[in-house]
């Protein structure tokens, strides 16, 4: 019976993941219909593929792919991605062969969530057995964090937008959750090489080592060693076997090495690449420097451009390294508090608001990752909320982006409302999963000590 | 407000302190009925208000200067626009078997004053079904194929380059004309334009190009005037263009003969530009009148609900008013204008105001009630035509490309003799030159006064900020009921979440309570989706050749019935084995739905607010007053009696169909009621891009079913 139940579920697991890609498929025959790879909440500087495509064609006519400002990806992208983007097959839509690596992108970004996911969920049941807590759960549905994450990557609209939109966050998304894949799944070398290429592509998944160095020092789900002390304490016994591993520094080490060797050869590359055009030091200006002094102001769902056209020229140094200098400050608190949670300090991590040039693609990752706690979070607050906003808002934006820029009855507050509001929701999200994480975590602890605490935040 | 729903029941153990906006929160959702009876009734009496509340319209930009120079137009420009009249007339019974010759006339009297003449040729494009036409950019790159040779229009064009100008922008001066049943008022208002456009030829204050476009009407005013502007917006690079005059070899011949004719002129073949357009006035003369003043109706809804900048409104209205002594109407809904209990309620007001007025010398807000009432009967036209997101006139189509224009339409007293001609033409003449003049003036474009009200007399508005209001708390309930009916049906059942069920109550089967809305969101989520199957089911039916409205509609209907319940089948059923313990789930379905009618609601108030809040006032007391109506039979108190009756009504009001022909009804009487006109209604919606077809087919036929299947909920 058990084993028909799970059949099912699997079954209508792939059926999902087959649908949202013919979706994908059937959708990319409308480019033009939709034209989304235009819309600012798709397409940021960073990852619009027109700018990508300008970028190759100026590299063809064997000029910098920086001239101008209008390109600020990573040189591997135009020697990968470029081509692609004037490669053209008679009778089918433009870009068909750039939409198919997205699509690709995605697919298998969605399996390697799913992978993450059994991972985790087999290391919480171990937690829990190393508890005694398994009969608690017997009784109660536990779904499957890995699948329902999938599934909430790949028929995310915010993702199939991305997709369709022709940005690159699907390949940038990609390379993150091959990082927090290979740290789950201790693979070293594929964790240094998905950190190593995601930061190298947009700069703020660098904080991800935070979390990565907890998951290879700790284990994706390792409780702290004080809970176990005090629960023999009470019994009386101290089975040294079930205790969980110290941090270990090997992987570690390990990791830093692997780090090392990539960057080393991705910068040569990029090197090799540039040679005739500046070198290494101008991509490091228009990349790296383009993301942190938030050069280009047209609008996108994040709240910086607005900011950064109101404020004093003279204040601007002052508040970039406030802005900076704020997802740092909100990161490492959290990594202490979550130490215990690598993965779920990734999700935090990865869900940056003060992202200087954010787009839908990487609001697609957080609602992928969050997806991993299905099982923690039930009991999280104002999800009908969040829900209803996440819904109202995103018609919102082109409908006040319409207003402002089409019919001019608006103007460029209107827009940045729709913004504050979105930025507000992920707030919102990231408060109460925090604290639907720690409730949770005062009930495990309650369960195992016996003593009945308050659970409320 | 939404927040306060999880607050509260977070609230179920004692706690020391609750924060003071938390408490209020809570206050609201459990007195959530209360609560969604006084702002729902405020609503509607804030509506009502409004003419009350009008303010009077004031000139907010000041470089506009109107009327602070005195008219320039003289005799002999009158006289210059009666000879053109003249001309037109005779042609007019020479040659009617094609409009060519009076094209002629036209460009040959605008090259005599020393303007820039050129024609463009176009093919009428018929209006086509963009569902998603909102979003993106108004598109023109859409190069028609299979024009024929028959069926093309001339607009004819002349431009004066300003003599103070750098030639960046432009003003345009908009005629109907069509040359081959043209009647007498046209021939005027093109009288009317042709004295002003020589005169300013002569003057030495214009600042800005003036632009003349004659539009052939023969394929209708706005389709002319939005293909003249699609070429003058959008240049195409491509040989299309040239491609279709040599295609048409006789139309190539006209061309050629008028060149030869006009050798040495300022005539040009090819297509003439000025700057960008500051304004833009669409003259019209009617022929006959009731009117016991000469008057000018001012028509300026654009697509969408979109209003031209005030000011531009204003500008006419001063002008015509304390300058030329011309009455300016604008549109009423004439039935409104005889009904009592809108006098009653006039006379309510205004006695309140008395009273007022009584107590404190200060207040002074009452109007006159036949003024109220005047006021109730522009606003609701204006409503209206904002609603529909259909164009009152050609003027429409310079909305999309963000020009300011309005539609003047002069109406004589008298009827058109040669002396009253005159005295039009002089007057209507200076009212023309007076606008310009001071569009003419402008720094910028119209920035300083408002893009969105609502207009209750020539000279009153009712600004954003006012009525935002009424439809503010006419929506207001919805988020609280919504929050009260989820933490009542969350609450209902004993505290059960994962891992923590058994330890607290030894339940089976748990669901995630705080989860727990995702399968009413579901079903919410299908119905939406079968509405937007809905609303794009005309365009694979208007593909059938040879059907009738009837058959259409007929058609849609059987196939909107049987999409739902494929997708019921397809993906419902799997899932839809609902739980025996889930006794509320109407209560939750009920909630969310309120939650995407409010959203619903506020997108559209945002693109359209007429048809936002047309369609609030249909959907908001069915959403609240929805409930399964076993459950009140079972009750069968007077109150759930009165339920019972509100519902059924609302249920059959509501649906959009039958909404339409009691509109309908009520305007024009039910005798002509045919299940057709709905097909046409809809049709003419689409046709025109108007969101309020998208609005009723995804907003308000899925609330509508939602709302039904609430009612005949089986628990």
């Amino acid at each position: 019976m058990e084993k028909l139940k799970k059949k099912i579920r699997s079954f209508s697991f792939w059926n999902w993941v087959i649908a949202s890609i013919i979706f994908r498929l059937i959708l990319i025959y409308f480019p033009n219909n939709l034209n989304l790879s235009s819309r600012p909440e798709v397409s940021t500087p960073l990852t619009s593929f027109r700018r990508l495509s300008e970028g190759y064609w100026l590299k063809q006519l064997s000029m910098s792919p920086y001239a101008g400002s209008m390109y600020h990806g990573s040189p591997l992208l135009l020697s990968l991605l470029g081509p692609l983007t004037v490669k053209r097959i008679e009778g089918q839509p433009n870009h068909l062969l750039y939409s198919l690596v997205s699509v690709i992108a995605d697919v298998v970004s969605a399996m390697l969530i799913r992978a993450t996911g059994q991972n985790l969920q087999v290391a919480y049941f171990g937690t829990l057995k190393s508890f005694d807590l398994v009969k608690q759960i017997e009784g109660s549905e536990v779904h499957s964090p890995g699948d329902v994450a999938a599934l909430i990557y790949l028929c995310n609209p915010f993702t199939i937008v991305a997709c369709m939109g022709l940005s690159t966050s699907p390949i940038e998304n990609m390379a993150v959750i091959l990082c927090l894949y290979g740290a789950c799944s201790r693979l070293i070398p594929l964790a240094a090489f998905g950190w190593v290429i995601a930061t190298h592509m947009s700069l703020y998944p660098a904080i991800l080592i935070i979390p990565v160095i907890f998951l290879l020092g700790r284990g994706p789900d390792a409780p702290p060693r004080k809970l176990f002390l005090q629960m023999h304490q009470e019994k009386g016994v101290l089975n040294q076997s079930k205790l969980p591993p110290c941090f270990s520094w090997g992987p570690i080490i390990h990791f830093a090495f692997w780090a090392l060797l990539w960057s080393v050869y991705v910068l040569v590359l990029c090197g090799i690449s540039l040679k005739q055009f500046g070198g290494l030091w101008e991509m490091f200006k228009s990349t790296y420097g383009f993301i942190l002094t938030v050069e280009d102001l047209s609008p996108n769902i994040g709240v910086l451009w607005y900011f950064f056209a109101e404020v004093f020229e003279f204040f601007w140094n002052f508040f970039l390294i406030v802005f900076h200098a704020n997802i740092l400050f909100m990161i490492l608190p959290l990594a202490i508090r979550l130490h215990h949670r690598p993965c779920y300090l990734a999700y935090v991590a990865v869900c940056s608001m003060l992202k200087s040039y954010p787009s839908v693609g990487d609001s697609a990752l957080y609602s992928g990752l969050l997806g991993w706690f299905v099982n923690e979070l039930s009991d999280m607050q104002f999800s009908l909320f969040l829900f209803c906003g996440y819904v109202g808002v995103s018609p919102l934006s082109p409908v006040m982006h319409n207003l402002w820029i089409w019919r001019g009855t608006g103007n460029a507050n209107f827009y940045f409302a729709t913004t504050m509001v979105y930025a507000c929701l992920q707030i919102v999200l990231v408060v109460e999963g925090v604290s639907a994480m720690l409730n949770h975590d005062r009930k495990l602890r309650s369960l195992i000590t016996g003593k009945p605490r308050d659970a409320k935040s | 407000m939404a927040e306060t729903k999880e607050k509260s029941h977070s609230d179920e153990k004692p706690k020391p302190r609750v924060r003071p906006i938390v408490r209020l929160g809570i206050f609201l959702v459990s007195h959530s009925f209360l609560v969604s009876v006084v702002c729902f009734t405020s609503g509607v009496l804030a509506l009502f208000l409004l003419p009350v509340l009008a303010k009077n319209t004031y000139i907010s930009e000041n470089a506009l200067m109107p009327g602070s120079a005195s008219p320039m137009l003289s005799n002999h420009h009158v006289s210059d626009g009666n000879r053109l009249v003249k001309d037109l007339t005779n042609s007019n019974l020479k040659s009617s078997e094609t409009g060519i010759e009076s094209h002629k006339i036209i460009a040959k009297y605008m090259l005599d004053v020393g303007a820039e003449v050129s024609f463009h040729k176009f093919h009428p494009q018929m209006n086509q079904f963009h569902p998603l036409h909102f979003f993106s950019s108004p598109d023109s790159g859409k190069i028609q194929e299979n024009c024929s040779c028959s069926s093309y229009g001339i607009n004819t064009v002349g431009i004066i380059r300003a003599p103070r100008g750098d030639g960046k922008e432009a003003i345009v001066l908009v005629t109907p004309y069509n040359a081959l049943t043209s009647s007498f008022g046209e021939v005027l208002s093109l009288g009317i334009a042709y004295s002003v456009f020589s005169l300013l030829t002569q003057v030495t204050w214009l600042a800005k190009d003036i632009i003349w476009l004659v539009v052939d009407s023969q394929f209708g005013e706005y389709a002319a005037v939005s293909a003249w502007l699609r070429e003058y917006q959008t240049p195409k690079f491509s040989s299309h263009s040239t491609l279709n005059a040599e295609m048409c070899p006789d139309i190539n011949y006209l061309f050629e003969i008028k060149v030869h004719s006009m050798a040495g002129s300022k005539f040009s073949n090819s297509f003439r530009r000025a700057g960008t357009m500051t304004a833009a006035l669409v003259l019209k003369v009617r022929d006959q009148s009731e009117q016991f003043d000469d008057t000018v109706s001012i028509y300026a809804e654009a697509s969408n609900g979109q209003m031209p900048n005030l000011d531009l409104i204003n500008v006419v209205n001063y002008l015509a008013v304390h300058r030329q002594g011309l009455r300016v109407n604008v549109e009423k809904l004439w039935s409104l204008l005889n009904s009592g209990w809108l006098k009653s309620l006039g006379e309510i007001f205004e006695s309140l105001a008395t009273i007022a007025k009584s107590l404190n010398p200060k207040f002074k807000f009452g109007i006159p009630a036949t003024e109220y009432v005047e006021g109730i009967a522009t606003l609701a036209s204006s409503l209206y035509y904002q609603a529909l997101g259909v164009p009152t006139g050609p003027h429409g189509a310079f909305r999309d490309y963000q020009v300011d224009a309005i539609t003047l339409e002069i109406s004589p007293k008298f009827s058109l003799d040669k002396v009253w001609c005159s005295d039009i033409l002089l007057r209507g003449g200076r009212l023309i030159e007076g606008v310009i003049r001071s569009v003419n003036n402008l720094l910028e474009k119209f920035h300083q006064s408002f893009f969105l009200y609502l207009l209750t007399s020539p000279s009153k508005f009712v600004s954003v900020g006012v009525y935002m209001i009424a439809f503010a708390l006419l929506i207001a309930p919805l988020p609280m009921v919504a929050a009260s009916l989820y933490v009542d049906a969350n609450s209902s059942k004993g505290d059960s979440s994962f891992l923590f069920a058994i330890t607290d109550t030894d339940e089976h089967g748990i669901t995630i309570r705080s989860w727990r809305w995702l399968n009413s969101a579901k079903s919410v989520f299908i119905v939406h989706l079968w509405g937007a199957i809905v609303s794009l089911l005309p365009y694979f039916i208007c593909q059938i050749p040879d059907c009738s409205p009837t058959t259409s509609f007929m058609i849609w209907v059987l196939l909107s019935i049987l999409s739902l319940l494929i997708l019921n089948l397809v993906l419902a059923s799997p899932l839809a084995c609902v739980k025996a313990s889930q006794e509320k789930e109407w209560a939750l379905v009920k909630s969310v739905t309120i939650s995407s009618v409010f959203i619903g609601l506020g997108l559209m108030s945002v693109i359209n607010f007429a048809t936002a809040e047309i369609g609030a006032l249909l959907m908001v007391p069915m959403c609240l007053l929805a409930r399964p109506l076993k459950l009140d039979v079972r009750v069968g108190t007077l109150r759930s009696c009165c339920r019972i009756i509100c519902n059924l009504v609302l249920g059959h009001i509501a649906f959009p169909p039958a909404a339409f022909f009691l509109f309908k009804g009520m305007l024009d009487g039910f005798g002509s009621a045919n299940v057709g006109d709905f097909w046409m209604w809809v049709e003419s919606l689409w046709a025109w891009n108007s969101a309020t077809y998208l609005f009723i087919g995804m907003v308000q036929l899925p609330c509508w079913v939602l709302c039904v299947s609430i009612l005949f909920h089986s628990c």
